[in-house]
């Protein structure tokens, strides 16, 4: 070993890595203190000795390009760090981590004294970074089929769910196909507009006011609405609003989900619809007035109204012009009737030529001026081959202690007494 | 203030250098690797960020994985070497230094750094050489990009000026092909300004 290689051993020595020169033909002029700890081999026992001796598995092939390269260009030749190594191998003791079981190298090849053809080998233990490396690989692999199914899901979710986002103000942020296919929609038509413009309920309903103040006080919302598609169809939606908070439990979005219930509420309706006339038959109309029986919040000035209507001289309507002209008699005056009674009023068919009527938030003066409204709507009518017909009319307001019965009853007795006095009026018993 | 733009005269010897640096890698691979190649006359551009994601977009096929090995290389010149094959190309690479049928990941990464290492050690070596300078090299890097996103998405972002000098190597024998980019920025574009206007005192002394 010459003069100038044993002067550098000594800073070899010294280095925190890993050192050893080599010739062209791959035999070891130096093998620093680093690899004699980390291999186990002594530098007396491998020195002037060829480092396939020890390290059969290298290519030795490539490593000889490599050294040749070097010496050539006068320049460091690298092997390649991120997978396996391609060089000598060095068992690594590290007990918290097995993802190594030998270091993971940076190895550089740097030309040493190229006149007798000697580089050097430097070595540098990264098998941390390449630890980090690979679990930071793990992780990404892991991440993106975690994203790979969260966008399948999210594909069926868009294809499959009537599902609308919108800002803190209702204005629609965004929308799935689902959603747009449904109501007839482009994207860029929904976004922007507010989420109310769809609903059939009006703005300052009690039913809409309710709505918002649930959720203004960050509860979830849920019912069924009516919605008006592009097309002007009405539909029935079941229908769950949430609203999204930040970390400082202000509202930033609210999430609208909507499932169909058109058909069904189809059914419901027809399960309480007189057929003929389309008004609420005589089973809609127990299930509401013993509903308004059951509000205990009425007061004589503050009740509600129930009117009996009867069509005068039917009978003699179909003996007359025929049961298909009784029909039409029927038919035009719920059509009135409808058109007359006020919003938040329940119209519907008793039976026979009898309608009912159920007035809120009345007292005995508002329920007869309604009937008297009533009654001379009828008359005004003008039935196609029939002419003229008028109806009587009874007239009761709840009392305490009143039940369905005893206010039918009531206005069943001042109905009777109205045909008693000539039939066309009104006539009321309020207690 | 000095100017840091690049006549044309500058452009003409740095062309010239390139010319002479890309001879010498075809030699030393030639040499060294036994593979007979060509290279092509270097394109030679200064540009910024935008300019040159949109070149390497045209320049790299976007359909395909490539093989993208980057080395730095710092002194008074310094910059980015980034060396671009395909995969085909890395794998016929592979076939041919390792002579087996089916190489490795491994033994193509291995082969892909190999020609990297030469060709920017003879390119870079032989243009600081002619420019009077010295030159490090710093351990080079590959990873397996799929299309030609080549550039960071945040480094787009910032103003640089850049010099692209692109070239392709071709050794058609063994169907190996790839694209060459050397890139410096900002101040090192002024220092290699200044290494051009020696070498021309130089020639013209």
């Amino acid at each position: 070993m010459n003069y100038m290689l044993k002067q550098c051993n000594i800073v070899f020595d010294s280095l925190e890595n890993g050192t050893l020169v080599v010739d062209e033909e791959c035999v070891v002029w130096s093998w620093n203190k680093w690899l004699e700890i980390n291999t186990g081999i002594e530098a007396e026992s491998i020195i002037e000795k060829n480092l396939e001796l020890f390290y059969p598995e290298v290519d030795y092939k490539g490593l000889q390009r490599k050294i040749r390269t070097t010496l050539r260009l006068n320049t460091p030749t690298f092997y390649d760090a991120s997978l396996s190594n391609r060089f000598i191998q060095i068992p690594r003791h590290k007990i918290t981590s097995s993802l190594l079981s030998f270091m993971q190298l940076q190895v550089t090849i740097a030309p040493y004294i190229p006149a007798e053809k000697k580089v050097m080998i430097s070595i540098h233990d990264i098998s941390d970074l390449h630890e980090l490396k690979m679990t930071l690989q793990q992780r990404m692999k892991e991440i993106a089929l975690l994203n790979s199914e969260l966008q399948q899901d999210k594909q069926i979710i868009n294809a499959n769910l009537m599902i609308v986002k919108t800002d803190s103000g209702c204005e629609i942020v965004d929308a799935t196909e689902a959603f747009c296919d449904f109501f007839g929609y482009t994207k860029g038509e929904l976004i922007g507009g507010s989420l109310s413009r769809f609903y059939a309920l009006d703005a300052g309903s009690d039913d809409f006011e309710q709505m918002k103040e649930v959720l203004r006080n960050k509860h979830r919302w849920s019912g069924e609405v009516e919605i008006i598609t592009k097309n002007n169809d009405c539909v029935w939606m079941d229908t769950v609003i949430s609203p999204f908070v930040d970390e400082y439990g202000e509202i930033i979005s609210y999430t609208a989900i909507y499932h169909d219930i058109t058909d069904k509420k189809r059914i419901e309706m027809l399960s309480v619809t007189d057929p003929l006339t389309k008004l609420f038959n005589r089973q809609k109309f127990d299930d509401v007035c013993r509903g308004m029986l059951m509000r205990r919040h009425w007061t004589k000035e503050y009740t509600f109204g129930l009117i009996i209507i009867d069509v005068d001289y039917f009978k003699k309507v179909n003996d007359t012009y025929g049961h298909q002209a009784g029909d039409s008699v029927l038919i035009e005056v719920s059509d009135i009737l409808s058109q007359t009674v006020r919003t938040g009023d329940v119209l519907a068919r008793w039976g026979g030529e009898e309608f009912v009527v159920l007035t809120p938030d009345v007292d005995s003066g508002k329920v007869l001026y309604a009937a008297e409204k009533l009654r001379r709507a009828i008359e005004m009518l003008e039935i196609p081959a029939v002419g003229k017909v008028t109806a009587s009319f009874g007239v009761t307001v709840f009392v305490e202690g009143d039940t369905q019965e005893s206010m039918l009853h009531r206005s069943d007795q001042a109905l009777y007494r109205a045909k008693e006095k000539g039939r066309n009026r009104v006539e009321s018993i309020f207690s | 203030m000095e100017s840091t733009e690049f006549s044309s005269d500058h452009l003409d010897v740095l062309r010239e250098l390139m010319n002479i640096a890309m001879g010498n890698a075809t030699a030393s691979i030639a040499d060294l690797l036994q593979a007979f190649g060509t290279m092509h006359i270097p394109h030679i551009s200064i540009s910024d960020m935008d300019g040159l994601k949109s070149y390497i977009e045209e320049a790299v096929p976007s359909d395909q994985h490539s093989y993208v090995t980057k080395q730095l290389f710092g002194g008074v010149f310094g910059g980015e070497f980034v060396f671009v094959m395909t995969n085909e190309s890395a794998a016929n690479l592979g076939h041919y230094l390792y002579d087996v049928d089916v190489p490795s990941d491994a033994d193509i990464l291995d082969a892909v750094i190999e020609l990297t290492n030469i060709l920017s050690s003879t390119i870079i070596s032989r243009l600081t050489e002619e420019l009077n300078t010295k030159v490090q090299f710093f351990p080079p890097s590959t990873e397996i990009i799929s299309g030609n996103n080549l550039i960071s998405q945040e480094e787009t972002l910032n103003y640089h000026r850049i010099i692209i000098v692109s070239t392709v190597m071709e050794f058609q024998s063994h169907k190996i092909s790839g694209q060459i980019f050397i890139l410096t920025k900002d101040g090192m574009i002024q220092r290699l300004r200044e290494l051009i206007d020696q070498k021309l005192e130089e020639l013209y002394a």
